[in-house]
């Protein structure tokens, strides 16, 4: 058993399966970094993806074209983010509170939206939507074992993963980061130097929903072409645990996103192997709480050394 | 006295206004992509009071929703963000499947016993993430998030491989003993005993938070942590207990659920009662008292956006919609912080004190 569970974790397709698994939470994770930034931590990621998810797959079948529904799920996230930013800041609600407002909210409208376009409230199995590509790299795909490596994965993997250097440098050298992290670090500071909070947190609400309609896209057009009730299943969630884990940083948030993928996978290849799904399924769920815990003993320990 | 009271009877009212505007705000664009307009706003808003059978699925509808509603006000009053009452909701309705499957109890001792396991292993969802804050001060909003689900797929697992019923044609558990059902007591609908332990569990909550010196202790922690210290009060132990009651009230709400409504445990997704009663407490104010209208309220539309399903081509979920818009319309300060707003309750009150 043990043996079998080596074998199939050493396997080299599992490499894939990781990256396959991590890619949306790598997504969402990184657009809730970016809100946490700005100091309005996204709890509403997995209602951004569940509605990019069916947008996406509406879009696509509309027009007959894939990348159209991409767009479209990128823009819908975003309005949604921009949509929060407006209820934070213009009506002054709490940030938490809008999340789990957009989650509701999400969860009754792409029901409502899935019914209004196909008649069925489950599967949007009736719409003729596209799937997203993978890429294979020209020339790189024929090295040898670097090729099937690097090449040949899905176009929003290598978009998810571009994006950490991206963010990293967006975050730490440009203007932007600068007003994003300085209206999250203190909002009145940033204020007295002519930074407005309101329109930084919009910006990055909007660019955290861009990340978020991307992850949603991901899941109903990156693999199959189909949105069903549901189909985020809590990984907004996880992505925000991720981002957490990750400790503000775009490289720390990766290096989360792939120890949870990393994680799922494992889940995935044991459940093959027949031990119980349910509890595989529980590992991507714990494994946040763990880390979650150390790092704060660890940070209270540190806290406890120095008093 | 009398002067504070109107105070508070102002702030319900623009309450009450917020509240219609939302529902309008969202109800009329459906009502006029409707053949009949009029009669979407009739059946919507009039359809639940029209016949008694609908008052007792509003009643039905609440009995879950005040009781996680009680939960999520107790927590969040001592200043924390535990969102684990769905999870605890949860496992309070599969712990008390167990318990009535097992435990060979019959007679009146059998349903009140399988609520109390439900309860107990029901606020293990909400006890942990409290404790590993407390202890450790990893934030319990992004654990019990996650734990949500961790405890979702194991009682799934405990379902599927321990209380299964291999002739049932779905993934359900073994018929519940009849000893173990709660009594149904309105005909022609499915209220049962449970909606009374709803009504008295909020009445005591609210006694115990104004009226007891533990309700204040908690008060005072949930409103300033660090003054709370200052004043001696061991506001960990405060905290975490505002934690394992509210687990306790959301794990008895789901065991209730479940025994009061079913004949065998279905559940393999989070039901949203959780949720539910996190707007319950917003839309209350973190006052127990206001949480049996909070609840009683949310279920009325819940059982109008229903009839809206039954009669008219409007699918139910608008429903939800209306909730969302409604948990953000009250929370604004923009609204209810507004300084017109608040110069108004300020005369209002202040006159007291001249006088």
């Amino acid at each position: 058993m043990i043996e079998a569970i080596w074998n199939n974790l050493t396997d080299p397709a599992l490499f894939a399966t990781v990256l396959r698994v991590m890619t949306p939470l790598l997504l969402a994770a990184l657009g809730v970094l970016i809100s946490d930034r700005a100091g309005v931590l996204n709890i509403g990621m997995e209602g951004m993806m569940l509605s990019g998810a069916l947008v996406g797959v509406l879009a696509s079948a509309w027009t007959g074209i894939p990348f159209v529904g991409l767009l479209a799920a990128i823009a819908c996230g975003a309005l949604l983010g921009a949509l929060m930013a407006g209820a934070i800041n213009g009506l002054g609600t709490h940030f938490i509170i809008t999340g789990i407002a957009l989650n509701l909210a999400a969860a009754s409208a792409t029901t409502l939206g899935l019914y209004l376009a196909t008649g069925d409230k489950g599967m949007s199995g009736a719409l003729q939507s596209g799937v997203l590509p993978s890429l294979h790299i020209p020339l790189v795909r024929d090295m040898p074992i670097l090729g099937p490596m690097l090449s040949g994965h899905h176009m929003l993997t290598y978009a998810a993963i571009l994006s950490v250097p991206v963010v990293s440098i967006m975050l730490a050298r440009t203007p932007f980061g600068l007003h994003i992290r300085a209206v999250g670090a203190d909002a009145k500071a940033a204020a007295t130097a002519g930074v407005s909070r309101n329109r930084t947190q919009l910006y990055a609400l909007m660019l955290s929903g861009v990340f978020g309609g991307a992850a949603g896209a991901y899941l109903s057009m990156g693999y199959v072409s189909w949105f069903a009730q549901n189909m985020t299943a809590g990984r907004g969630f996880i992505a925000i645990a991720a981002e957490v884990m990750g400790m503000g940083t775009a490289w720390g948030t990766f290096a989360a996103a792939a120890v949870l993928g990393i994680a799922e996978t494992t889940a995935i290849t044991m459940q093959a192997l027949g031990l119980p799904n349910e509890l595989m399924q529980m590992i991507p769920y714990i494994v946040p709480v763990i880390v979650l815990t150390v790092y704060a003993a660890r940070r209270q320990a540190k806290a406890r050394a120095h008093s | 006295m009398m002067r504070s009271i109107l105070a508070g009877l102002t702030e319900f009212a623009l309450t009450l206004v917020v509240v219609a505007a939302v529902i309008l705000a969202v109800l009329v664009p459906v009502a006029l992509s409707q053949p009949d307009a009029g009669e979407v706003l009739r059946l919507f808003l009039l359809g639940p009071f029209g016949t008694m059978r609908h008052v007792g699925n509003i009643l039905e509808l609440a009995t879950p929703t005040m009781l996680t509603g009680l939960a999520a006000t107790l927590i969040f009053r001592a200043g924390s963000f535990n969102l684990g009452i769905e999870g605890s909701f949860f496992v309070g309705g599969i712990a008390a499947t167990a318990a009535a499957l097992l435990l060979p109890l019959t007679g009146f001792i059998a349903a009140p016993t399988a609520i109390i396991v439900g309860a107990l292993f029901g606020s293990l969802a909400c006890m942990v993430p409290g404790y590993l804050k407390v202890r450790f001060g990893a934030s319990e909003m992004v654990n019990s998030l996650v734990l949500n689900f961790a405890f979702l797929y194991a009682g799934v697992f405990i379902l599927n491989y321990f209380l299964r019923d291999p002739n049932a044609g779905a993934l359900m558990s073994y018929r519940l003993p009849a000893d173990f059902g709660l009594d149904r007591i309105m005909q022609g609908t499915r209220l049962h005993t449970g909606v009374i332990v709803a009504f008295a569990a909020c009445i005591i909550g609210g006694i115990w938070l104004y009226g007891t010196r533990g309700g204040l202790n908690l008060r005072i922690v949930g409103l300033g942590p660090g003054f709370a210290q200052h004043l001696g009060l061991n506001t960990s132990a405060l905290i975490m207990r505002a934690q394992i009651a509210g687990g306790l009230i959301a794990g008895m709400a789901g065991a209730i659920e479940v025994l009061g409504l079913y004949n065998r445990f279905s559940w393999v997704a989070l039901p949203g009662h959780g949720w539910t009663g996190i707007t319950v407490a917003i839309l209350a104010r973190e006052n127990p008292f206001l949480v049996i209208p909070a609840a009683l309220f949310l279920a009325y539309l819940q059982v109008g956006g229903d009839m809206l399903a039954r009669n008219l081509a409007v699918p139910s979920e608008v429903v939800g919609l209306v909730t969302a818009a409604i948990m953000l319309a009250v929370t604004a300060t923009a609204i209810f912080r507004h300084p017109a707003f608040l110069r108004l309750i300020r005369d209002i009150k202040g006159e007291e004190q001249a006088a």
